[in-house]
Parts: C-alpha cells; sequence; structure tokens
C-alpha cells in the first residue's frame, strides 16, 4: 500500500506517494527525475548512487525511502548554484578528474562530505574519504588532485 | 541479482516496547531493519523475503556512547560503525574497538551500518565479534516476556545463527573496564574483493604485571576462521603467567593457527592466522611494555 511521505531533497520539500519497498534511489531517479545519482551494483560496493543525508554520504541503493522523510537530502543536482558549478564540480572539470563520469556524483558528494569538515585534508585523508567510490576509467589520482585543489580553492574563498 | 526489493509491508516502531510487540506477533515473518546494509543486500538476493519490516532506527535512546568508571562502556545497537570509530572514550580506553568499526566496509557502509546489525548478522567475517570476545561484551536482550543479559562468547551458534530468539531484540552491548595495565589490538587479511571481506581477524588483549612483566592475562580472538567467531584458549594458556618473549609468541601463534577450524581456503586461512596472531601480540606487547 502506497504511503504518503514528504522529503526534502535539495532544500526543496516533495509530497509523494510511495510504496514501503522502494529504495531512495529509485524515488530519487524515477520518481523526482534526479537522474544524477547513479545505481549501479545495488549492493553497496561501488558508491555510484552516494548521496548525502543530514551531510553524510550513505547509499541510496541501501536506502529505504520510507527511512530518510524528513532528513535533509543532498543529490548531485544540489551543488551548482544555477549555472556556477561548485568549487568541487570545477576542479573535477579542470583536473581532467572526469572520463565516462558515471562514478563521477558519488565522488563528489564523498568529497563534499570531507571538505565540509576539514578544507586542509591530506592526500591519505582524501583517499580514504573516497574509498568507498569506485571508478573504472580514471585511476584515481586526477580525482584525488581535483578534492586536493578545490579544498585549496573553498579555503581561500573562506579565508580570502 | 534484482536491484529492486520485494513488497513488503513496513512498520516504524517509536519504542523498543513497541518493537518487540510487533515482532511478537508478526513472528517469523517480521524482520528487523537497522542500517540494512546487511539485510537489504540479502533482500534483493532474494535470500529472504519478510512479509514485515520492522524499522527501529527510529527509536531514540538506542544510539550512544557511555562510559562510566563503575559501570564501564555500554553501546546501544543503533550505534553506528563512524560513531564508535569517533567516540574518544572508545579510542581511548578501547582502541581495538575503533579499529575494527574503522575497518568495515566503506565509509559509506560505516555511516549506514549498526553495532548491533554486525553482531545480529553473525556471519563468520564480522569485525567487531572478535574484539567484542576479548573484551568480555555482554549483550542485552529484549524481548516482549522481559529482558535477558548474555555473554558473548554464548551468543553465536553457527554462521548466521545466534540465540537471539524470534521476536528478541539485541538493545545494548555491556563492556567492563579493561583490566588496570593493558592492551590490544585488531589485526586482518581481507580477501582481493571490491569491498575488503575480512579474510582473518585477530583481536588481542593482554594485562600484564607492572611489577615483573609477566603476562597475567591474555585474551585471543579470531573472526573468519571457524563456523563463529572464536577463542584460541590454548594459545592463551601458552602464554599466561609467563614473561612474553619472540619464541613465546610464536609458539602461541603456532597453537593459534592449529586451533582453526576454517571452511575453504583452510591453508591459506591457518597460515595467516598464525602471523596476524603472532603480530598482534607483539604489537599489544610493544604497547604494553
Ligand atoms: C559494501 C559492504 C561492505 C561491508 N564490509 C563489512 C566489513 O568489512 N566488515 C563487517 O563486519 N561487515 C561488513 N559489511 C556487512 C554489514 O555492513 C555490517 O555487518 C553492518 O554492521 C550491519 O549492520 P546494519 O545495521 O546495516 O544491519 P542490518 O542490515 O540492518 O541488519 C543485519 C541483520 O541483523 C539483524 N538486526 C540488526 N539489528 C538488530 C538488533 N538490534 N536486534 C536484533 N536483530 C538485529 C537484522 O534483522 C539482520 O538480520 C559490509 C556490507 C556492505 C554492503
Ligand atoms: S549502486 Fe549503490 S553502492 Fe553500487
Ligand atoms: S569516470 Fe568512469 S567510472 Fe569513474
Amino acid at each position: 500500500m502506497k504511503e504518503i511521505a514528504t522529503f526534502m531533497v535539495n532544500e526543496k520539500h516533495y509530497e509523494l506517494a510511495i510504496e514501503p519497498h522502494m529504495l531512495l534511489v529509485e524515488v530519487l531517479r524515477d520518481e523526482l527525475g534526479l537522474t544524477g545519482t547513479k545505481h549501479s551494483c545495488g549492493i553497496g560496493s561501488c558508491g555510484a548512487c552516494t548521496v548525502l543525508i543530514d551531510g553524510r554520504p550513505v547509499l541510496s541503493c541501501l536506502t529505504l525511502a520510507l527511512t530518510v522523510r524528513g532528513k535533509d537530502i543532498t543529490t548531485i543536482e544540489g551543488l551548482a548554484q544555477g549555472t556556477t558549478l561548485h568549487p568541487i564540480q570545477k576542479a573535477f572539470v579542470e583536473h581532467g578528474a572526469i572520463q565516462c563520469g558515471y562514478c563521477t556524483p558519488g565522488m563528489i558528494l564523498s568529497a563534499k562530505a570531507l571538505l565540509d569538515k576539514n578544507l586542509n585534508p591530506t592526500d591519505k585523508e582524501v583517499k580514504h574519504a573516497l574509498s568507498g567510490n569506485l571508478c573504472r576509467c580514471t585511476g584515481y589520482v586526477k580525482i584525488i588532485d581535483a578534492v586536493l585543489a578545490a579544498a585549496e580553492a573553498m579555503s581561500k574563498e573562506a579565508h580570502p | 541479482m534484482a536491484r529492486l526489493l520485494r513488497p513488503f509491508e513496513y512498520r516504524g516502531p517509536q519504542t523498543v516496547g513497541e518493537a518487540v510487540r510487533m515482532l511478537s506477533e508478526y513472528d517469523a515473518q517480521a524482520r528487523v531493519l537497522a542500517g540494512g546494509t546487511d539485510l537489504i543486500v540479502s533482500m534483493k538476493k532474494r535470500q529472504i523475503s519478510p512479509r514485515y519490516i520492522v524499522y527501529i532506527k527510529d527509536i531514540p535512546d538506542l544510539n550512544y556512547v557511555h562510559y562510566s568508571q563503575e559501570t564501564g562502556l555500554t553501546i546501544g545497537a543503533l550505534a553506528t560503525h563512524r560513531s564508535i570509530a569517533d567516540s574518544s572514550i572508545i579510542k581511548d580506553r578501547y582502541n581495538l574497538l575503533a579499529t575494527a568499526c574503522n575497518k568495515v566496509g566503506t565509509p559509506q557502509v560505516r555511516n549506514m551500518g549498526t553495532i548491533g546489525g554486525n553482531i545480529c548478522k553473525a556471519g563468520p567475517s564480522q569485525d567487531t565479534p572478535p574484539v567484542l570476545l576479548v573484551l568480555d561484551a555482554r549483550l542485552k536482550l529484549v524481548s516482549l516476556g522481559g529482558e535477558r543479559v548474555v555473554p558473548i562468547d554464548t551468543f553465536f551458534l553457527a554462521p548466521f545463527k545466534t540465540v537471539l530468539q524470534q521476536g528478541e531484540l539485541l538493545t545494548e552491548i555491556q563492556i567492563p573496564n579493561p583490566p588496570p595495565v593493558s592492551a590490544g589490538c585488531y589485526k586482518w587479511a581481507t580477501k582481493t574483493v571490491a569491498v575488503d571481506e575480512t579474510l582473518v581477524g585477530v583481536a588481542v588483549l593482554m594485562s600484564v604485571d607492572s611489577a615483573d612483566g609477566v603476562c597475567t592475562d591474555i585474551k585471543i580472538a579470531l573472526g573468519s576462521v571457524a563456523p563463529t567467531p572464536m577463542r584460541a584458549r590454548q594459545a592463551e594458556e601458552v602464554l599466561r603467567g609467563k614473561r612474553i618473549d619472540d619464541r613465546l609468541i610464536g609458539q602461541a601463534a603456532q597453537v593459534a593457527a592449529g586451533e582453526t577450524r576454517p571452511r575453504s581456503r583452510a591453508d591459506f586461512r591457518r597460515r595467516m592466522s598464525r602471523h596476524l596472531v603472532s603480530e598482534a601480540i607483539a604489537e599489544t606487547w610493544k604497547m604494553i611494555r
């Protein structure tokens, strides 16, 4: 039986009738059309479906949508302001950290969760923060470079 | 494998009492859902298709880490791996538990997965049970009929099988103060798969007499090398009451490897057990000396 549920995604409220067995990734992609969140392995291994719940990276493929009613959900669509990219997105573009792009939304959200708490991460901290996001294209080096560059840009913005 | 779930009925109890009433009413048709990092995967693989899902994460007061000198450490079943690994009292006094929780899965899995789910899943390769075994943890189990507290070394019966009865909920993990002059660590080797599932996990907790440097007590536990997490009691005997040296460590490690009962990759698992037990004892000894 469908239930009416209110979701807050990227600071917007949505009221939807959903089935209890629907996963968050289905609601985001199929009900709300927010297809930036990717659905790949479905078993928690790859991180392509990563979204932020109350600022923390979680896997939308293993999350029942009903369990995140009323929580603050951030998807990749919530980062850019109009046509202005978020500094992490900009750094990914500038550093060639995107090839096929399938892992990118999850990578960027994991990076955001790190940089929101720590604007001066070490190489190791970046790798640790991204260790739940697999990329089969880039070899990771450019992704790590991009996150470090974004950290620098963001801390300059914060302390000009 | 299916990426979507079969339909079920959803229940979101707000109290432990409400949860156990539902579990008792729905009996074998219900499953407890906490972080879901294990259960949702099993449901997608169609290993289980429960009629009712009882989601417990909305119950307040089951997500905490408390410490007091008198009662030791108590952890709510819903505490996530992340919150345990980040807890300053755990990092300080129960560092091996922080290490094990930090090893579980990925950042996302640690944000979602709970210690209660890790214990109740009871697969041979779960990372927190060996540590909880050497720390002498006790588990509080609540049902409609009341509550009981069981020592963790009587909790696991077989792979994915525990003494937890249908309708019973794990609510709290109780861990006594570590002995006065003691130290411990957790070591592991992983399989080479997308997520580093533990091939062998070893936890050691040792206390010494500060006057003469004799090992007064030691506990060694291993994961993923027997049907359930296990203590290596014969290996402990090799060291208890002795002054530790390399020869003795080697001997204890060999005895521990002999105590394991791996189902698959037995030879490799035994060799890794021997290596990791030896490393874990040596490291613990170094911390405490
Ligand atoms: C990608 C990935 C990597 C992983 N890596 C590791 C790893 O390295 N090490 C490791 O140990 N595990 C690992 N796991 C397994 C899993 O994440 C952990 O075991 C986690 O702690 C499970 O907790 P949960 O809250 O998500 O459990 P859930 O999936 O919600 O529940 C697990 C089981 O326990 C029962 N249950 C949960 N809570 C209670 C309770 N309070 N009372 C009674 N029954 C309960 C459920 O009914 C279910 O049968 C991994 C999983 C994934 C998807
Ligand atoms: S799709 Fe969720 S982790 Fe791979
Ligand atoms: S860019 Fe293709 S998977 Fe990462």
